[in-house]
């Protein structure tokens, strides 16, 4: 009986839910947000991609050597590991804003997928690239090696 | 004897959170024999945690396999791969890891006796249950920077610190809860209503709950004194932050319900006393071995005991993980505890089990 006049008493309080769209929730200052980047600062060392756990950050690696960072807000979730495995400060950070939802448009998913695919193809070539040059400035080193040492003989 | 009929519930069901099957033998409204389905919802967690992901990934993927015991997952992942690691993790870690896991608690135990109110029929319950659940969700944010997946233990330690100004609103916020939990302590053990559909209902003996290998307040109810927190000392100091046993010993679900309202008291007292005494630390020991040999690991999740089983072979990946979740051990007793109850009083036993089949079925 206690309980139904309680129930009854609810009757004339206001709501305690927020309403959202108006009015805004409950957002901790340290909130888990939106990864920034700074390409300033970073050394290039890959050791966020390597940390990521879903996978979400990936470099791609044009035929100059140069790296471009891409981030996935869709595939991330947020957790910091990358800032903790960042060894220069600042570099790679947590930001404290929410992030967007997704637009169709942007093909998040397959987009991404065909994205992170394409980066790690063009690191790889990257790097036949440069084992070739290598290959080849060796080879060329070795031939003159040879025709240096073969002039010398010459002219003793 | 009359005649018998078999009644599917599940595995969607208007009155069923989670995707569990239940085949009831029914004869006049009584229950006389009931099989249960679990695995509806498997996702290859264990598989994928030995495969794709690196060791210091696992304790992310593992906080996946339950929303509401997210941080028991993830504590519990991590105190195995430091027993691989052979590493010792400070102190002020593991008390974050304590008030984590305490707060965690509340909440889940706050859903569960909501959703025994609304399976009993008593929605407005439900209803001032949520309200007051709330706090401790934002809490929760607080702390971890989020609502659900915390991602608070990582291998060797914890991610993120707790700030003076956070602790101070938890104990603010908790002595206000104080009063409101008496609120509900008083309408869940007096109101007449609740008690037609919740007292003697799914009623477990001591001697069966102990046959059939129950855990977490589902034994307790049934005065079973089973506690993880009360048998370990060497990963969590728990003891030393005030733990205390909480049994009942009528095994229904108005025990459970009763159970669970006073381990909330317990919560409540062990989060004031890891604040007051938060020893000053670092938060996490780094280490740069890999994870060699087996470990076992029992936890206190809000269900029951959590087993995590890890082997390692000296390489990123690990070679095994094993997660054996609380609601597996309880499913042989969850379709005992039917039998010779209504059958309109199966939502509400089945609400008082807790059942967490994402965790199960993993």
């Amino acid at each position: 009986m206690k309980t139904f006049f309680k129930a009854l008493g609810n009757v004339f309080k206001k709501p305690v839910t927020t309403k959202y769209p108006f009015e805004q929730t409950f957002i901790p200052d340290d909130y888990r947000g939106l990864i920034g980047f700074d390409e300033n600062l970073c050394i290039w060392c890959r050791r966020c991609e390597m940390v990521c756990p879903p996978g979400a950050i990936v470099f791609s690696q044009d035929m100059e050597g140069k790296q471009t960072y891409h981030f996935n807000r869709a595939v991330c979730i947020y957790c910091g590991e990358c800032v903790r495995a960042c060894p220069k400060e600042g570099a790679i950070f947590q930001t404290a804003e929410p992030a967007p939802c997704a637009l169709k448009a942007e093909n998040i998913n397959n987009g991404w997928n065909k994205l992170f695919d394409e980066a790690l193809a063009s690191r790889e070539a990257y790097a036949a690239e440069k084992k070739r040059k290598a290959a080849e400035k060796a080879a060329a080193d070795k031939a003159a090696a040879a025709k240096k040492e073969e002039e010398n003989k010459s002219g003793n | 004897m009359g005649r018998q009929y078999e009644i599917p519930i599940g595995a969607q069901h208007i009155s069923l959170l989670e995707p569990l099957h239940f085949k009831f033998t029914t004869e006049n409204e009584k229950i006389v024999a009931t099989e249960a389905n679990v695995y509806y919802v498997h996702r290859g967690i264990e598989q994928a945690c030995c495969s794709k992901f690196k060791f210091r990934q696992v304790s992310f993927v593992v906080g996946r396999v339950c929303g509401l015991c997210s941080i028991s997952h993830t504590t519990a992942y991590s105190q195995v791969a430091e027993k691989l690691l052979k590493i010792e993790i400070p102190l002020r870690a593991k008390y974050l890891r304590m008030l984590v896991i305490e707060l965690d608690r509340i909440h889940s135990h706050l859903l569960c006796l909501s959703h025994v109110a609304e399976n009993s029929g008593f929605e407005a319950l439900f209803m001032k249950t949520m309200q007051y659940r709330e706090f401790s969700m934002e809490l929760l944010e607080a702390v971890c920077g989020n609502r659900i997946q915390y991602d608070f233990s990582i291998v060797g330690g914890v991610a993120r610190d707790l700030k003076p100004q956070v602790a101070q609103s938890i104990l603010e916020r908790l002595k206000k809860f104080i009063p409101q939990l008496d609120e509900l302590m008083d309408i869940y053990k007096n109101n007449w209503t609740l008690s037609l559909k919740n007292k003697g209902a799914g009623a477990i003996t001591k001697e069966d709950a102990m046959r059939l290998n129950v855990v977490g307040p589902f034994a307790r109810a049934a005065g079973l004194a089973i506690d993880v927190r009360n048998e370990t000392e060497d990963l969590l100091p728990w003891k030393e932050v005030g733990f205390e046993m909480i049994t009942e010993t009528s095994g229904d679900v108005y025990a459970r319900n009763m159970v669970r309202l006073r381990e909330l008291y317990v919560s409540i007292r062990i989060i004031e006393n890891i604040i007051n005494g938060l020893p000053e630390s670092a938060l996490i020991t780094e280490t740069k071995a890999f994870p060699d040999g087996e470990a076992t690991v029992r936890l206190e999740a809000p269900r029951g005991e959590l087993f995590y089983y890890a082997k390692g072979n000296k390489t990123q990946i690990l070679e095994r993980l094993k997660i054996k979740a609380p609601t597996f051990s309880n499913v042989a007793a969850m379709a005992e505890a039917f039998t010779g109850n209504e059958y309109g009083s199966a939502p509400a036993i089945i609400a008082s089990y807790d059942p967490c089949l994402s965790c199960t079925a993993r």
